[in-house]
């Protein structure tokens, strides 16, 4: 035959295997009704030669022998046989399960949940760092970028990601001039169409209450680039990426269609407000999509690229000299603020399509901006856009990792428990078996059983464990929330998750099973069945299990190690003095736009707001600030003493902060020096400025900055926020450090100026003193804006303690989750202890019997078996503080205040392991120490 | 016509039942006990198979593909199951049959053997 015959053959093979088991009553039937004929047909011709008729059909049954065996073979031959094999070991399987339900339950509950850990943690992460865009060929889209050299790059102006330190001293960024944008399209022939777009936040009015929603401008081609159909209406195409004209067009989300309008078709022609501009929505996104920049959340609105100069306009007078300089977005070369993205064009590869590209941006840099002597140009990068901008990469890259290695160490751990508890049971079944090998069974069988067992064990485990992550995926979404911003973040399950719970199920099944069935099927027969066979002290036998639990305890250790170490972070951050006071504070931002409030307009704005909500009863004082602290907010700017040489080349960027006058007084920050800002201040008045003592010991050492005078240079990047002048501003006063932009980070030096002397602020964060409850006073808030402007909102309204909840939510998450699988390692560890020391116990009983008719002590044993217990406990937890200290090495990053080798979480982890190793071996103690020795002697 | 089973008749060799049985499909459509009486037919009554083994095989041959079956009626209006011969069955019958014929050659061969040429 030749070689395709026999894959035919094995086609047919397995093609009839399956219609056998499909039709499987059927095929039964069938055999029966063949070998009826046959006889029947057999005694007929049997009769012809002349035999009686009853003779005959006796005579006939004899020739075909036993039917059952024939049938046997038949189902054999279809291959049904290993069929009804696993049938009956599963059936075999399940009624051992229900004999014994307490095991059953400690296994199937340990398996659930750490099978229900690993795959909540997994579904996470496979949504934050796997999922793609929610687009048709996702895997095609290419994002631009580019990178250039940390201080001398030709780009100056940027809004948008920007990574500095980068190895090589280099900086990166996915921001880029729309003129270039433009440029690079008409050129661009290594990739397909390129589109651009750009999420921001803006107020948005949907009928009467003012909102701050995430907004994401988009090129014309952006949905034909994407491939995207909307659920309902039409999306934004070319024609609308034409006007900066009012009146024209908005997109809405699917959340945003379900929240404001419920769903209802009639959404399609109204008009809602974005920014003061009146938009008609003509079209809704279809469900899961996300807009381009991000996979967890949608903006909720998508309006035409065009629309930017209305939206957000760039106004910094500082750079008006520079040429080319423009409020509108779309014609300034210098404010590098789009996101570019296209797909694979077939047939040109990524480095092609990059090395092309790049030398057009080169081209284009050079002909539309001033690039000054020293300055390199941005080189371009290709990077994969399929999960958009991806910024999620570089903050969960990490932790996720951390938490899966957690997760899989307490897989582990279950896995170990679970094959500890097997091994146990195994030793009592060991009859069983001898008594089964005796008549006939053989070893594959025996181990195919002991499996079966095991993988029903697991199945039942990864079941329960589906359900605990089903759980637990919606618990995570509000651990990573904070109290006042909506968040549509939710992790999907999709067959990608079923399929990793039913990979470690397997995985876990056989790696459990796997030695509880060897050990069974090399059970000795003879051995199994001499009624002796317990008189033997066999500590042999309990040596398996012992190791296993040392491995339990040292994997314990391991993850209580690592919880405490986190457990340790949080506390001390949260023993940190911020340097201000954080309790009664309430925190609540709100941005007015240029349009409506150009230069002068919104200081005004922001004094009136400020007077108003210090005269609320209940209110003890009123500030503002242009970056509030603790919220990852920072402004830097070049702080230039009088007698000091502004060079390109040097550094002198401080963290700045524009405040109210009352700043320092409502923050209850001490000044050591000179004075705070007052009612003196004005924006008539000389301009003065505060510095922190840091920035006095750094830059007046040994010296008396009060008094002296300083410039600013302002290098502020997105047109929002501070302008400052070149004025002279004089030092009044020397303020306490505080922390800034995070809780970890050491207090920078920092000068602060009043808003009062500014030309422009933008969005400023009130910071209101009040023993009031946020709930009691932001309704007079809203009052007051509400007569001011009825289309500005009052956002993120929360207290500064909320606030540092919110800084903290990855600790506290990693606290709560580690903490979480430390308390699970001690309970498997305890059941772990306590079901090897009994087994030891009871397997000794006679030799505890002998040692006691011997004149022993009850106390004596009592400690015999604690030794025992202690000793265990300790070689495990040796090795377990070994790992631990090689691992916490890695999440050095994640540690504040804390050495890995901390020895608090040493002394206080070991001491709690060994706690828990006495107590759970005590009861095991406790009956070696009662046994009877007449008992004990006469138990065989 | 009837399955005798007298001394004189032969043992099957192992392995050949499969062979006899495409043999004997391939001649035409039969049911079981047909499978057993053109066999036992074509061997002049010499060749005994035990009807028991009969079934298994018809069913692995059919598992295998080289048979397939249909249920029609036999020749006394009784519903039966004829096995015919597929186009695998054919071929494997051809090149089983070929190997037979080399076999029984060399094995004929070496049985001629006379003591010159040993």
């Amino acid at each position: 035959m030749t070689p395709i015959s026999h894959v035919r053959s094995l086609v047919a093979c397995l093609r009839s295997t399956l219609v056998s088991i499909a039709s499987r009553r059927r095929i039964e039937r069938e055999m029966e009704a063949e070998l009826a004929l046959h006889i029947q047909i057999r005694t007929a011709d049997l009769i012809r030669t002349g035999l009686p008729p009853q003779d005959a059909a006796r005579q006939a049954r004899i020739e075909l022998g036993n039917p059952l065996t024939h049938k046997e073979g038949m189902r054999s031959a279809l291959g049904l046989r290993w069929l009804d094999e696993l049938s009956a070991d599963l059936r075999y399987a399940i009624r051992y399960l229900r004999k014994s339900p307490v095991f059953t339950a400690v296994a199937v509950t340990s398996l659930a949940l750490a099978i229900g850990a690993n795959t909540t943690i997994f579904s996470v992460a496979k949504q934050v760092l796997y999922e793609r865009l929610a687009v048709p060929h996702a895997a095609d889209l290419r994002l631009l970028a580019w990178t250039g050299s940390q201080d001398h790059v030709a780009v100056h102006h940027i809004w948008g990601d920007y990574y500095s330190q980068l190895p090589g001293g280099r900086v990166a960024s996915s921001s880029f001039a729309y003129p270039a944008y433009q440029q690079l399209r008409a050129q661009n022939q290594s990739l397909q169409d390129l589109m651009a777009f750009k999420s921001t936040a803006a107020n948005v009015t949907v009928g009467k209450v003012p909102e701050r929603m995430g907004i994401e401008m988009v090129s014309g081609n952006y949905y034909n680039v994407l491939a995207v159909e909307p659920q309902m209406g039409r999306l934004i195409g070319p024609s609308d990426d034409v006007t900066t004209e009012e009146g024209t067009v908005a997109v809405i989300s699917d959340g945003l269609w379900q929240r404001a309008f419920d769903r209802s078709p009639q959404v399609i022609g109204q008009v809602i407000h974005v920014g003061y501009v009146p938009l008609t929505v003509i079209g809704v996104n279809p469900r899961g999509f996300t807009g381009a920049k991000n996979v967890q959340q949608s903006p909720d609105v998508f309006v035409p690229l065009s629309l930017q100069p209305l939206l957000r306009p760039f106004n910094d007078p500082n750079s008006a000299n520079e040429a080319g300089n423009s409020a509108s977005g779309l014609e300034n070369p210098t404010r590098w603020w789009v996101n570019i993205m296209g797909r694979t064009r077939p047939g040109i590869g990524d480095a092609a399509a990059q090395s092309a590209l790049d030398t057009q941006l080169s081209a284009i840099v050079r002909a539309t901006m001033p690039v000054r002597k020293g300055e390199d140009l941005p080189r371009l990068e290709l990077r994969d856009g399929s999960r958009g901008l991806f910024v999620q990469k570089e903050i969960f890259a990490k932790p996720m990792a951390m938490l899966l290695t957690f997760a899989g160490l307490v897989l582990l751990l279950a896995c170990a428990n679970v094959a500890n508890l097997m091994l146990a049971r195994g030793s009592q079944r060991q009859r069983e078996m001898s008594v089964r090998l005796a008549l006939g069974a053989g070893r594959t069988r025996i181990l195919r059983q002991m499996l079966v067992e095991s993988l029903l064990l697991a199945f039942l485990g990864g079941l329960c464990g589906l359900l605990t992550a089903y759980l637990g995926r919606n618990i995570i979404p509000k651990l990573t929330q904070n109290a006042w911003e909506r968040t549509d973040f939710h992790v999907n399950f999709d067959w990608k998750v079923f399929a990793f719970t039913a990979a470690v199920t397997l995985f876990t099944g056989i790696l459990f099973g796997l030695v509880p069935a060897v050990a069974a099927a090399r059970a000795e027969v003879t051995h199994g069945l001499k009624e002796v066979s317990l008189s033997v002290t066999r500590r042999r036998s309990v040596l398996g299990n012992k190791s296993l639990v040392g491995f339990q305890i040292a994997l314990s250790t391991l993850l209580i190690l690592g919880a405490g170490l986190f457990l340790r972070t949080l506390l001390q951050l949260h023993a940190i003095d911020p340097g201000f006071r954080t309790d009664h504070l309430l925190l609540a931002e709100i941005n007015p736009p240029e349009r409506r409030y150009p230069a002068g307009a919104d200081v005004a704005l922001h004094r009136r707001f400020e007077q108003s909500f210090a005269a609320i009863p209940g209110v003890e004082s009123v500030t503002l600030a242009a970056d509030p602290y603790v919220a990852d907010d920072t402004s830097t700017t070049d702080f230039l003493p009088q007698g000091m040489k502004y060079n390109p080349q040097g550094h002198f960027e401080e963290a700045i902060n524009i405040v109210g006058n009352a700043f320092f007084q409502t923050m209850q920050i001490p000044i050591v020096a000179g004075r705070a800002f007052g009612e003196q201040d004005t924006a008539a008045s000389p301009k003065v400025g505060i510095i922190n003592r840091a920035l006095a010991n750094k830059r007046f050492p040994g010296q008396n900055p009060v008094g002296k005078f300083f410039r600013t240079e302002d290098h502020d990047a997105d047109g929002h926020g501070s302008t400052t002048g070149e004025d002279w501003i004089q030092i009044v006063g020397v303020c306490g450090d505080t922390r800034y932009a995070t809780l970890r980070d050491d207090p920078p030096p920092q000068f602060f100026l009043p808003y009062v002397q500014q030309k422009q602020v933008g969005g400023m964060t009130y910071e209101i003193r009040t023993r009031l409850a946020p709930e009691q006073i932001v309704p007079a808030l809203r009052r007051i804006l509400q007569q001011a402007d009825p289309d500005l909102p009052i956002v993120d309204l929360r207290t500064q303690q909320q606030q540092i909840d919110a800084a903290l939510q990855q600790e506290r998450l990693f606290v709560t989750l580690t903490s979480g699988f430390g308390l699970l390692a001690l309970a498997l560890a305890c059941v772990g202890i306590y079901g090897v020391m009994a087994y030891s116990v009871a397997q000794r009983t006679n030799e505890i019997g002998i040692r006691l008719a011997l004149g022993a002590q009850p106390d004596n044993v009592r400690r015999m078996i604690l030794r025992e217990s202690t000793v265990l406990t300790g070689i495990g937890i040796v090795v377990g503080v070994a790992g631990a200290l090689a691992l916490a090495r890695l999440v050095k990053s994640m540690l504040y205040g804390v050495p890995p080798y901390d020895p608090v979480t040493l002394t206080g982890g070991i001491g709690l392991l060994f706690a828990v190793a006495l107590a759970s071996s005590w009861i095991p103690a406790r009956r070696a120490a009662s046994i009877e020795p007449m008992r004990a002697l006469r138990h065989e | 016509m009837t399955p005798a089973s007298t001394d004189k008749s032969a043992d099957l060799l192992q392995g050949t039942l499969d062979l006899l049985i495409l043999k004997a499909v391939s001649l035409g459509p039969l049911h079981g006990y047909g499978v057993l009486l053109r066999i036992q037919q074509i061997s002049g009554e010499e060749l005994v198979i035990q009807q028991g083994s009969l079934y298994p095989a018809l069913y692995r041959l059919e598992h295998q593909g080289a048979i397939a079956s249909e249920w029609g009626e036999s020749e006394n209006n009784r519903r039966a199951k004829y096995y015919r011969l597929t186009d695998l069955g054919r071929e494997r019958l051809d090149s089983e049959t070929a190997r037979w014929n080399r076999m029984s050659g060399i094995i004929n061969g070496i049985l001629r053997a006379t003591p010159e040429e040993a």
